[in-house]
């Protein structure tokens, strides 16, 4: 295992040289957190499929029990139990809208990792930086526990658990524990645990600040121990759920799934469940006894649990929808974790927005009405009412609000129609407007998945490193 | 324009306003107070109270700017507040988001007490290299360095000791007598 741990050295040394100007020491953070022992220990995985490219190189890495598609390279990295879903990259000829350029794409856009160490993070979407439109890289970048790293070139990052960095080129910045940033660009930021903010410049600037206290309880991340607090307990609680879905070869398949939907054979889908029309369940959710209307989706690390969600819904990678009902067109963004209780449920009315990283959590049944746009953390009506406003109001902001923690400035009618827009984008990315003919999207696109497994060395110094493998057509 | 040098339009140190390392701030307000009134004459007024070490060296010095930065209200969630022109908020957002938050915080009765707690090496600024000018250096270059650095004054040396502050005010002045002085003459000239 000599060269793992070389590689684990040199891949420290990387980042925390990208980050001393913020004196960020990255190696108190990671140094335990992933035994090496459990480095070689899982397989790592490839989807086939003729809609997509299939153009994956890998070179002196570690992949143990990660997840790839579509066309990515991995150089010099160790990447555990994370999925790099190449399923949106641009593709040769695309045109690129930047501001007032429309920009060609010269070729298939590629994902590209290097000297850096993922652990369960997810890396999707393509990159939204017009500079390096062929090249979604990741370079000298750790991200930890179900972190986010969605359509966002990074290059010398730090990301805590929890976090997601959306449509935004990032360099030598840390974002900290279940904090979410769209902003286009950053560099040289330390971005606080808990914080959510969303900028386009010159026209909006969102941003929630968590009561640090009260987000200890969901997520703690503290140098020399692994993540602790809600969202951890409740996923290793559900951990051994997956164990099945990735031992057995030929799992059996879910009944009742109509053709037009498509289930990852890496979910865990728990009895009374019911999957509708145009449903897309990635890989690595998790449902139970649950309904997820015409068009619904469940994304990456999702759960959906004891909940009904009508139809067209988004339930963006991360988050957790428990003992809720939901209505049509609701979206709930990244990470954000939505828990009821049986006795007292939660109801989201129609065409709600939930922001990415919103923490619902109740013991008294609450109702968000419908239109209703809501941040930051809720756990009573009294929460609600300062951490919500209805849509439309907030459309009519053209200069600043300031409501508890929350912090708005511009254009509220564009943070609007952007969201909706993009909602739009995602359910049709995903196939929920499918017809039968027209409007195929990944629910159809991603059924009949083949997939194979790769194997590291099993010992000698190069114990959990992956031979150079060169996988194309 | 005749050629000034620092030395002929600096305050001396004598007549500027100035308090021992280790007093209350309350204590530079008042000396800082009194000199503005000894100015009153004058239609440039003392902004500033110098710090001064046991041995009578200038170590820091105290605006009217650090005073009302001592007495704003003070903490971890306000500095929050105020790190958000990093993320691209506009300083009136900041205010709004400051004042929101204020509201819930009980308002400052009493300056007096608060101010005589505190010590004025908490508050001062201390001089930077680009903040020290030679007695003998010229007003264009003693406007040079006001200018790079934005200084409000500048600290006047003759050899290791500070014998005078060169006033942003003064300097200005003299460059805007010397620009009007020399008004008739470009005049004159212009009308040939």
């Amino acid at each position: 295992m000599k060269e793992l741990e070389k590689l684990f050295d040199r891949i420290i040394q990387r980042v925390n040289i990208n980050l001393r100007e913020l004196e960020f020491d990255v190696h108190p953070m990671v140094g335990n957190l992933v035994p090496r022992g459990q480095m070689t220990k899982f397989y790592a995985f490839y989807g086939i499929t003729p809609n997509h490219p299939l153009n994956l190189v890998f070179r002196y890495s570690n992949l143990a029990g990660s997840y790839f598609l579509g066309s990515c390279r991995v150089t010099n990295s160790l990447l555990y139990k994370s999925d790099i879903r190449g399923d949106e990259l641009k593709k040769k000829g695309d045109i690129f809208q930047y501001q007032d350029f429309n920009i060609p794409v010269s070729e298939d856009e590629e994902i590209r990792i290097y000297d850096s160490f993922l652990i369960k993070t997810l890396v999707h979407n393509f990159s939204h930086d017009p500079e390096t439109l062929e090249r979604f890289f990741i370079r000298d970048t750790i991200s930890t526990h179900y972190a986010n790293i969605h359509g966002a070139p990074s290059d010398g990052c730090f990301l805590g658990p929890f976090a997601t960095v959306d449509l935004t080129t990032m360099r030598d910045c840390v974002i900290g524990a279940y904090a979410y940033v769209q902003a286009g660009e950053i560099s040289h930021l330390n971005v606080d645990p808990g914080t959510v903010w969303v900028r386009q410049p010159g026209v909006f600037n969102f941003m929630y600040r968590y009561p640090r206290e009260q987000l200890n309880n969901y997520i703690y991340f503290a140098p020399g121990s692994p993540p602790q607090g809600v969202f951890m307990d409740f996923v290793e609680d559900r951990k051994e759920a997956f164990q099945r879905v990735f031992d057995v070869v030929n799992i059996e398949t879910h009944s009742a799934v109509p053709d037009s939907a498509s289930l990852d054979r890496f979910a865990v889908i728990k009895p009374k469940t019911k999957i509708g029309e145009n449903v897309l369940v990635a890989q690595r959710a998790f449902l139970q006894n649950s309904t997820l209307g015409k068009g619904a989706n469940a994304q990456e690390h999702c759960y959906i649990i004891n909940s009904h969600l009508r139809g067209n819904n988004v339930t963006a990678h991360g988050a957790k929808i428990i003992d809720a009902d939901m209505g049509n067109d609701v979206f709930v963004g990244f990470n954000s974790f939505l828990r009821g209780r049986p006795e007292a449920r939660l109801t989201i009315g129609k065409d709600c927005v939930v922001m990415p990283h919103t923490i619902i959590d109740i013991r008294k049944p609450l109702a968000v009405p419908p239109g209703t746009l809501v941040w930051g953390l809720v756990r009573n009506s009294e929460e609600l009412k300062e951490n919500s406003i209805p849509l439309n109001a907030f459309s009519k902001i053209d200069s600043r609000i300031c409501k508890g923690n929350m912090l708005f400035e511009g254009n509220g009618g564009s943070f609007v129609s952007g969201f909706k827009e993009r909602i739009h984008h995602i359910l049709e990315a995903n196939g929920a407007f499918f017809d039968g003919k027209t409007n195929r999207g990944h629910a159809q696109r991603n059924q009949n998945l083949s997939f194979n497994t790769l194997q590291p060395y099993p010992e000698g110094n190069k114990e959990g490193l992956y031979p150079t493998i060169i996988i194309q057509p | 324009m005749k050629k000034y040098l620092v030395k002929d339009i600096m305050v001396p140190i004598s007549e500027y306003a100035t308090v021992s390392e280790g007093a209350s701030l309350y204590e530079a307000v008042v000396e800082l107070e009194k000199a503005q009134e000894a100015y009153q004459q004058s239609q440039y007024s003392h902004r500033a109270v110098l710090v001064l070490n046991k041995e009578g060296q200038v170590i820091g010095k105290i605006s009217q700017m650090d005073f009302l930065y001592a007495i704003e209200p003070k903490d971890a969630s306000l500095d929050k507040i105020r790190e958000n022109q990093r993320f691209g908020f506009t300083r009136k957002a900041v205010a709004l988001q400051q004042e929101e938050y204020l509201k819930s915080s009980p308002p400052i009765t009493d300056v007096y007490s608060m101010v005589s707690n505190m010590n004025v090496n908490d508050y001062m600024q201390k001089p930077t290299e680009g903040e020290y000018v030679d007695e003998n250096a010229s007003l264009e270059m003693a406007r040079h360095q006001l200018t790079a650095g934005s200084n409000l004054s500048l600290l006047v040396t003759r050899g290791e000791g500070i014998v005078g502050i060169l006033r942003l005010s003064d300097v200005f002045a003299a460059f805007f007598h010397a620009m009007k002085k020399s008004e008739p003459q470009r005049k004159k000239e212009a009308g040939k």
